[in-house]
């Protein structure tokens, strides 16, 4: 199941596309938007899975800094104002595009998506995780843990951000409140 | 629904009661009677377009005025936003504050876990308070002194000073987000708590903060997308128009 984003100025194409993606499963969540800063106002609040950006638009950032802002496993559709040649990449779509093309080319996507998501979602935190877990809730840094469980720093933003997307919980202050709830941590560990 | 300068008060707000908050927040009295939008916009001092901008952004949901909004004087939408301040400071945080400290007493489940409910949300509190309170203290009246020494012959000496050493951007830089705590507490209440006894008190603390947090994203929407770079461009044309 996929959050995705529509990222397109032409009112008329948005519409369309909306109406589109309402009828096609695996889409939880959707929402659009016309200009570049609300763009990436609902890049960052929303954080979706996919990403239909017309290629026309001008973002005020790099595209390297727009993956940055995603998680690993988002990716970008384009969509292209012009025909497409036989040869298009699979993440393009054309205005031009038929219906049957169009919903084929996004099932695809899809698709992919629901079938590694649906894996991760039965995935409890691993115990690697729930020991990093721990560390951050009792209050070390990533450079503490690193430096106590003898990995990288990069490592250990690896497994945060890991955590942060099982868990849905971001701050630093809500990490604490689950381990407390979970008996990963004690009351009287924090006082 | 359109919503044009003739539509009926009455009629938006049946058609769309989530307009309430506009219209509380421009401090629009109840009373409508049969008054159309354009009439009670006349006899509360309100800008038409200003006000049609606002109730078709929340209507719609589909574009975001930005630049129209820009089009206005910045002082209509501090004080709008102003308003919002004071509504979450005085009445929905302490709303929300308040249930919890209710589920809190109904939790018969011998745990903890209400009470550090209780104790996040009220660092929240004190975080947002910071916030707004450097939003209320240092730059809303910077912008307002702005704009208002923008339009002078000269502007104030001491003013004049203080604009040459700060820029809205510096703010940019402080302004944290107030809204990643509170979907914090979201999540950890839906998916990780098991319901306390009054099942109906759970339910409505949850939809509070739901509403909150989607208003909070509003309210940063506006200030980040309209007021930050309509100020950006005053300075700018504040610098062009006294030089140093």
């Amino acid at each position: 199941m996929a959050k995705v984003l529509i990222a397109e100025t032409s009112y008329l194409v948005r519409k369309g596309l909306v109406s589109l993606l309402e009828q096609t499963d695996g889409v939880t969540e959707l929402k659009a938007a016309g200009h570049p800063d609300t763009i990436m106002q609902t890049l960052k609040e929303f954080s979706p899975d996919i990403i239909l950006l017309n290629s026309a638009i001008q973002m005020p950032v790099s595209h390297d800094k727009l993956l940055s802002l995603l998680h690993d496993k988002a990716r970008f559709i384009y969509i292209i104002n012009t025909p497409l040649p036989q040869d298009s990449p699979a993440n393009h779509i054309s205005v031009f595009d038929t219906k049957n093309k169009l919903t084929e080319k996004l099932s695809l996507h899809l698709k992919q998506y629901e079938s590694t998501e649906e894996k991760e979602e039965t995935e409890e935190l691993t115990p690697r995780e729930k020991l990093i877990l721990k560390h951050v809730a009792l209050g070390y840094t990533n450079k503490e843990i690193a430096t106590k469980l003898f990995i990288s720093t990069h490592t250990v933003i690896s497994h945060r951000k890991n955590i942060t997307r099982k868990l849905d919980i971001k701050t630093v202050s809500g990490l604490t409140v689950y381990s407390l709830i979970n008996g990963i941590i004690k009351m009287e560990d924090i006082q | 629904m359109h919503i044009s300068p003739n539509t009926k008060m009455s009629d938006l707000v049946q058609s769309d009661f989530e307009l309430l908050a506009v219209l509380q927040r421009l401090k629009i009295p109840f009373g409508f009677k049969e008054k159309s939008i354009q009439t009670i916009c006349r006899e509360e001092g309100i800008d038409l377009n200003f006000f049609l901008n606002l109730a078709r952004w929340y209507h719609e949901r589909d574009f975001f005025p930005g630049e129209t909004l820009m089009n206005h004087p910045v002082k209509w939408l501090v004080k709008y936003l102003r308003s919002t301040h004071s509504c979450y400071i005085e009445y929905h945080i302490p709303r929300i504050e308040e249930e919890i400290i209710r589920m809190e007493s109904l939790d018969r489940s011998g745990g903890h876990n209400m009470q550090l409910m209780l104790k996040f949300f009220r660092e929240y509190i004190s975080e947002f308070t910071a916030h707004i309170q450097l939003e209320e203290e240092k730059i809303f009246p910077y912008i307002l002194s702005l704009e208002e020494n923008f339009e002078k012959e000269t502007p104030a000496p001491e003013f004049l000073k203080t604009a040459r050493g700060y820029t809205i951007k510096d703010f940019l830089d402080e302004h944290s987000d107030i809204e990643e705590k509170l979907v914090d507490l979201r999540n950890i209440l839906l998916k990780y708590l098991a319901p306390p006894s009054d099942n109906c008190l759970f339910t409505n603390v949850l939809i509070e903060i739901f509403r909150l947090g989607n208003d909070l994203n509003d309210h940063t929407i506006l200030e980040e997308n309209v007021l930050i770079p309509q100020v950006i461009k005053m300075e700018k044309d504040f610098h062009n128009k006294f030089p140093r």
